[in-house]
Order: structure tokens, then sequence, then C-alpha cells
């Protein structure tokens, strides 16, 4: 059984998810509405959270985030056992990194991580409670949406409970559409949520459709008041298309990022660490998430030179192969693996400078270029191009034709070249400068597409300095 | 020195290509002799075409290590887009079939061949085998453009060989470059009406597609002769929309009066000099079959090993005739092992990455759009 409802929901049906990944076959049962139920579902929602969140104290809020997340921290708990033992079912992802993963993400929802959360986006975060004084003057209130949905996509886990903790902190009543891919964890932690502070238990929703094409769709997108979404450009398109044009719209669409490794971080005795660094963010998730790097640019002029570093990251990522082996691939994704490294293989022969070094049955694949080259993607399931440069300052100019498509680089170099760089990948569009190793699990209050998290789905309201002013000529007490 | 080499190779391909010819003129070759002749002509491809030698090498294979047809490294089709594949270096070639699709540097994949003398004999039987099955030449009618206006066209070719050696006087191409002549063909499909002799449609299955959507826009229906025949080849490729096989042969079988067990889909490529067949398409999804010197295998693509039967996988083709070129190909299109031959599942699909990550056909999708745009 998957997803989450409030206690006595609108009539409903529900829609099966077979998984076989891994061996032990897994059905996983969602709830599905027909139109009218969606529409009746999405107004109990967005009542309940208006009188209950309405009412809460935005700490109250995160507390009761912070006491499900330390929960699901907790390895003994039945649900994060429960989460140990599915999601690898689920997502193919090896047990391992489905254990580390869970730690990762679960440590960012504690009341410190959550606070600084709010603090990134809100210079007082009290505005979500009440009117605040404006430091020009006035005062402010923030209000999240009435209704927020959410559309997930993949099953990198953990990505819908960002979404949910982003909802709860704006107090929005919120139904989230699962991914088919990894249906499970929203529905439980909605779940945990409600068990350990029972106000929230109706201002949630977690259930699937059939993106595109169910009726229910269409009155999910006629009720919500924001609707934040994931994938790739044409289905972010399409939603948008389909919304009225009152509502907001945050699209978060596929994404690439890379790594700079500095001749400093190639000296004889830190090559072999920096290359373990990023074969980790290349292994975890396999590539997923559009923070793991996909064309990793080399300095020359270390002691280690960028085609033994390609070398180190081969001997990385088949060390990586025999603790975590990758999880099964599907038809289409094996082929686009095998006809990522057939290419390059051909190119190799084709033109000096090249070589291709790959695993048994392809567990991974390293393609090194000897000759600066613009930013390409790999072929994702841990896959990736070394390429050398005579100076890291020429990557910049390598991946800004990319501009829209650009995510995160992981950087590994001194820091007065580390805030040079950033101003440089900055300036072209990267969005998030992250430690080498450290890519794929970004830290709490980050600015995901380098926008902000919560302050995208309020509006404001302001109360000018002079309706202050003028109110006092009316006060009982005025002359 | 070099003259030496050229006879010596010369020589080999000689005597190579006598020992398929006598196993095409053998009514039911043995499995040994496929096998014998597949690792000679392994060995001889592994000799004269040095990409082929790299990339075996690269994979860890050389003749005298592979001992089954099936060891025998299979060369990615994309390669011919990057690579001079082939035993004929290009300015020997007598005639260069090109594939559709480009590469980074504008080129479209290239075939050389230095003789179509094994091609030319592997399509005529084929086609007499699988499609004529033991009639006369017939009147036939080609919906694709001829020879002279695609000369890098191996379908072109194939076509022209259908009607100079199956097709009666009269029988020609009906696609020019504004189309298909409608009117002369529709004269044609009437005049066998009139004259009781069966009668062949061959062409491109997008072809057929507009075909069929013009003469049901004119109420046109037809009702060919008794042994009339409908052979369609390349599937749609975005040149027309996509029509399930169901209604594509449901449809080609009402308007010209031709039994779905006549209408056999032809599956070739430009990568290979022979082609696969089903036995019409009465039942669905049908069964591919070769001649006894074109082999396949449904393999892993991580592993290059074939997967357990039953299993969907990526096709693998080993041609003997393609003896000039590479026999053994690896293609993109995805299939099923039967006992009798294969089943075409389709072209492998393209991926999105199950998370955010952006994967490469979307990035070439999303580079071709101006930033911003």
């Amino acid at each position: 059984m998957g997803g989450y409802l409030p206690s006595s929901p609108p009539d409903h049906g529900w829609r099966t998810e077979r998984f076989a990944g891994g061996g032990d076959p897994l059905e996983v049962a969602l709830p599905a509405f027909d139109a009218a139920g969606m529409a009746a579902l999405a107004g109990q929602i967005r009542d309940e959270a208006r009188a209950v969140l309405g009412a809460m104290p935005v700490d109250a809020i995160a507390a009761a985030i912070d006491a499900a997340a330390e929960r699901m921290l907790d390895r003994a708990h039945p649900l994060r056992r429960k989460a140990e033992a599915l999601l690898p079912i689920v997502t193919g992802y090896d047990a391992e990194s489905v254990r580390l993963g869970l730690t990762a993400t679960f440590r960012n929802f504690r009341l410190p991580q959550l606070r600084r959360f709010l603090a990134a986006d809100f210079p007082d975060p009290g505005m979500l409670d009440g009117f605040r004084p404006m430091p020009r003057g006035g005062l402010a209130r923030a209000w999240g949406p009435a209704l927020l949905l959410h559309v997930w996509a993949g099953n990198v886990p953990g990505l819908p409970v960002w979404g949910l903790a982003r909802g709860l902190l704006v107090k929005a009543g919120t139904i989230g559409k699962v991914s088919a891919a990894e249906p499970l964890l929203a529905g439980w932690f909605a779940g945990l949520l409600a068990e350990v502070e029972p106000r929230l238990a109706g201002c949630l929703g977690i259930l699937c459709w059939q993106g595109g094409a169910d009726p229910a769709e269409d009155a999910a997108f006629e009720a919500a008041d924001t609707v934040v979404a994931y994938g790739g450009n044409a289905t972010l398109a399409a939603i948008r298309n389909r919304l009225p044009a009152t509502t907001r719209f945050v699209g978060h669409g596929h994404k690439v990022s890379f790594a700079l490794v500095s001749r400093e971080a190639l000296t004889a005795g830190r090559a072999a660490a920096a290359a373990g660094l990023a074969a980790r963010d290349i292994a975890r998730f396999e590539q997923q998430g559009c923070f793991a790097p996909q064309m990793i640019f080399a300095e020359r002029g270390g002691a280690v030179d960028p085609a033994a570093f390609a070398r180190h990251l081969a001997a990385a990522l088949a060390a990586a192969e025999a603790r975590h082996p990758r999880r099964a691939l599907s038809l289409a994704e094996a082929a686009a693996l095998a006809g990522w490294r057939d290419g390059e293989e051909a190119r190799a022969m084709v033109e000096p400078g090249r070589s291709v070094m790959f695993g048994p049955d392809l567990g991974w694949c390293v393609s090194y270029a000897d000759a600066a080259e613009p930013l390409r993607p790999a072929a994702l399931n841990r896959s990736v191009t070394v390429v050398a440069l005579d100076a890291l300052e020429e990557a910049a100019a390598l991946v800004a034709p990319f501009r829209d498509l650009l995510q995160g680089a992981g950087v590994a170099a001194p820091p007065r070249r580390l805030h040079a760089l950033a101003e440089a990948l900055g300036a072209v569009g990267v969005t998030r400068i992250a430690a080498l190793g450290a890519m794929t699990v970004p830290e709490a209050g980050w600015h995901n597409d380098g926008r902000f998290n919560l302050l995208d789905l309020v509006t404001m309201t302001e109360i000018e300095p002079a309706a202050e002013a003028q109110a006092e000529l009316y006060a009982p007490h005025a002359d | 020195m070099i003259v030496v080499e050229e006879t010596a190779l010369g020589g080999t391909e000689a005597a190579l290509r006598a020992r398929v010819e006598a196993m095409m003129a053998t009514p039911a070759p043995d499995e040994a002799t496929f096998d014998s002749l597949a690792l000679d002509i392994f060995a001889f491809q592994f000799e004269h075409d040095p990409a082929y030698r790299r990339f075996a090498r690269q994979r860890g294979r050389n003749p005298r290590a592979v001992r089954s047809w099936r060891e025998i490294p299979t060369v990615p089709i994309s390669a011919f887009k990057d690579l001079d594949i082939g035993c004929t270096p290009p300015d020997r070639a007598a005639r260069v079939f090109m594939t559709s699709g480009t590469t980074r540097a504008g080129r479209r994949g290239q075939v050389h061949h230095r003789s179509l003398d094994l091609y030319d004999r592997s399509m005529r039987l084929g086609f007499e085998h699988f499609f004529m099955r033991g009639a006369a030449p017939m009147a036939m009618a080609v919906l694709f453009p001829d020879e002279a206006s695609l000369p890098n066209s191996s379908l072109a070719h194939y076509l022209a060989l259908a009607l100079r050696h199956f097709g009666t006087p009269g029988s020609r191409t009906m696609m020019g470059p504004a189309g298909i002549d409608r009117p002369a063909l529709v004269a044609a499909l009437r005049g066998a009406e009139a004259s009781g002799e069966p009668f062949a449609l061959l062409g491109a299955s997008y072809a057929f597609v507009g075909l069929l959507d013009a003469l049901d826009a004119e109420g046109q229906r037809f009702a060919l002769p008794l042994g009339s025949r409908i052979l369609d080849t390349g599937g749609f490729k975005g040149q027309s929309r996509e029509v399930p096989p169901e209604v594509f042969y449901a449809r080609l079988s009402k308007t010209f009066g031709v039994p779905a067990a006549l209408c056999v889909n032809m599956y070739g490529m430009t990568e290979l000099s022979s082609q696969f067949y089903d036995d019409g398409n009465a039942g669905l999804p049908p069964v591919k079959r070769g001649m006894p010197w074109l082999r396949s295998r449904v393999v892993d693509p991580l592993t290059g090993r074939d997967v357990p039967p039953g299993t969907p996988g990526v096709l693998a083709h080993h041609d003997l005739a393609h003896l000039g070129v590479v026999s053994a190909i690896l293609t993109e299109d995805v299939g099923v092992m039967r006992e009798d031959g294969f089943l075409l599942l389709g072209r492998v699909g393209g991926t999105e990455a199950k998370g955010c990550s952006l994967a490469v056909e979307e990035f070439l999708a999303a580079a071709r759009t101006p930033a911003g745009a």
C-alpha cells in the first residue's frame, strides 16, 4: 500500500504499480481519483491547511518535520527498515546506496537545518506567521499557496521529501503526484508526519495518476494555486500549457553538472583521493540526479597528468563497482550506454589523444580527451568524459553555450582559484559550486536551480508606512 | 610490396567469395559450413580492415581466440558514421551506399563495396525464395525513387534488381521527385485487374501510407488478380505518421485486394548485403527470416553475449555475403529470438534519466534550440 490520504477522503479507487528489481516482486497500490473526487480532495486539503497550518507557528511545523526526520534517521525505526528493504527493489539502486542516501537526505530535515532553510530565504521567518516590521518601514507577511501541487519525476529517493518540506514550511496544503519509478517514500513520510503531529494529517495527499491523460490531472491543475514540476523540458512545457493563466508554475528541468580538478589537486599525494571523490559523485545514484557530474575537466601541470587522473578515476570506479554494483539497467539504458561507449571508441580510432576505458560488462566507462572540448553529457549510469585543459579557466567558455542546462560544478581547487572559478562559472549560468565527492548531497538551504525554494512559493502582503501613519489619524487616542 | 599485398588480398577474397557462392548454391548448408566460413571471413576482414582490427582488439578478440561465429565481434552500425569500415579503401569502391542520418561532422554513414556481385546474388536468391515463392516474373510497380536519382541508396539498388530480374517488361518505378505518379499507378493497377495476371507493388512503407490515404480519399479500391503481392520496407522513420502494423496490413489488403499473407515486409539495412523477410502479415507479429548465409543473434548490449531465449535484446546480424565490408553488425533494433527466426520489436528507444539528469538526446534537442528561445 502506498500514497497517503487524510482520514475520510472522497471516494476513490486504487492503481497498482509492479516492481521486480532485485529479486522479490513487489506490488504497490496507490490511491486514484476521478475528476470529481480529485476536486473534492483538493478542496478538503485546501480548507484543512488554511485552518490548521494557518494557525501553527512555522517553528512548530519545522519541529514536526524534524521529529519525523529523526525517526527516519533511526535505523531501528520500522519505517526506516521498510525503506531500506523496499526502496532497493523499487528503484534498483543497491541497498548500501539507498541506506547512505536516506541518511544523507534526512539529516537535512532536522530543526537546525530547517531553520537554515528558512533563513536562506526569509530575513525573518516569522513573516510566515504574521506581519513583521520591514527595515524600510511598514510591515510584511508571507503567504504560501493554499493548495500546492507537486509533480515529481524519477527515482532518486528524497526528492519528494524536499518538496513536502518546502510546502509545509510555507503552510501550503499539499497534493503530491509520485513518480511510478519511486512511489513509496513520499507517502510514508506524509504518514509519519501525521503520526508525529496529528494536526498535519489532513493537510497532505500523496497519490498517483497517469500524467498527461487522466481527467483527475485536469482537476488537480485547476485546483492548485501553485504547481511545482520536475521533468524534461517537453514535459514541463506540456504541464505549463495546461495550467490556468493565474496559476504559478515552478519547473525544474533536466540539467547537467560537471567537475573541475585543478593541478593543485593532482599532486602525487592527492590525485588518487580526488579520483575517489569524483567516483563517489558518479556512482552514487548512477548519475540520475542532475547534480552528478557527466564531464570532468582536469588540469595539466600537476605531477599527475589528466590522462593519469583518468586512469585513477577508472580504478576508483572499478572499486566502486565491486563495493556497490550498478543497478540493473533497462534495455534502452543499456543500449544507450553501450552506444555511447561505441561512439567514443570510434572517435578514439580516428582522433589522436582520445581513449576509452570500461569495466567488464560495461559496469563503468571513462572516455578521455587530450584536448579541450565543449561540455557534452555522457550516457549516465557511471559513464564520464575526462577532458584535459591547460588551465581550468578555459572551462567556463566550454560550458557557456549550454547556459540553460547547467546545474552545478564540483570544484577541487585552492581557495583563491575556487573563488575566481566560481565567479566565472556563475556568470555563465552555473548555480551551485560543490565540493568534489559531495556533489550528490546538496546542503540544507541549497537553492535548487539557483532559485529560492520558499520565496518562489509565497506571495507577500505589505502594509505601507503611510497606511500605518494614516491609521493613527483614526485611532481612539487621536487628538 | 604493395602489388604483393594486393595479390594476396585478391586471392583470399576470391577464394572466400567462391566459398560463399558455393554455399548460396547449396540447398540446405549445414551449421558447420556457416561456422567455418564465418571464421575464415572474420580472419580475412580482421587482416584487411584496420579499423575493424583495432575495434576487435579493443574487445579482446582476434581470429585465433574466436571459436564460433557467435564470438566474432560485431561492429555497431553507428561506427559507419565515424569510420571507414570495410576492406575496401574508399577510392577503390565500385559503389558507395550511404545511411540516412548524419554525424557530428555532418557525414553520413558510408558502406564501400568493391563489387556488388555478392550483394546482387544474395538479393536475387532471397527475393526469389521469400517474395516470389516460385512465381514467374510479373508486372511490378515500385514506390521509391530509382537508382539514377538515388545512386547511394541501397534500397534503390535493391528495388532496381527486383524490377530487372523479376519484373515483366514495362515494370517500373512510379515515384519521382514530385512523389508517386498516381494516375500512372492507378492505370497499371486497373490494367492488372483487367489482365488477370498477378501484379506486385513494392516500396517504402511510408510511401504506402500516403498512397492509401490518397486512394481512400478518391474512393479507389482494387481487386488485384490471384497471386498478386505487396512488399513494404523501412518502416515510417518520421516520413509519414506511424501506423500500427495490424492497421497497415489490413488497409493494404482492403485497398488492393491482396491477402495479408502475401503482404511481405522486408527488413534490410544499408550496412548489410542480405535481407530478412517475413512470411506475410496474416499473423502478427510475424517472424523474420533470412537465407542460410545470414544469421542473427539477440544480445545484451552491455556484454555483447546472447540473451536467454525469449528475452528481448539488441539484434546482431552476421551476413557472409557482406564479405567485402564487415560481416558482423550490431544494430539499433530490438528483437526476440524464435526457433525459426526472430521478432522485430522496433528501434531501441531513447532514454530519459530516471532522475533530473539530462540525457544525451535531450541535450542535443536543447542544444539545437538557441538559448533563451
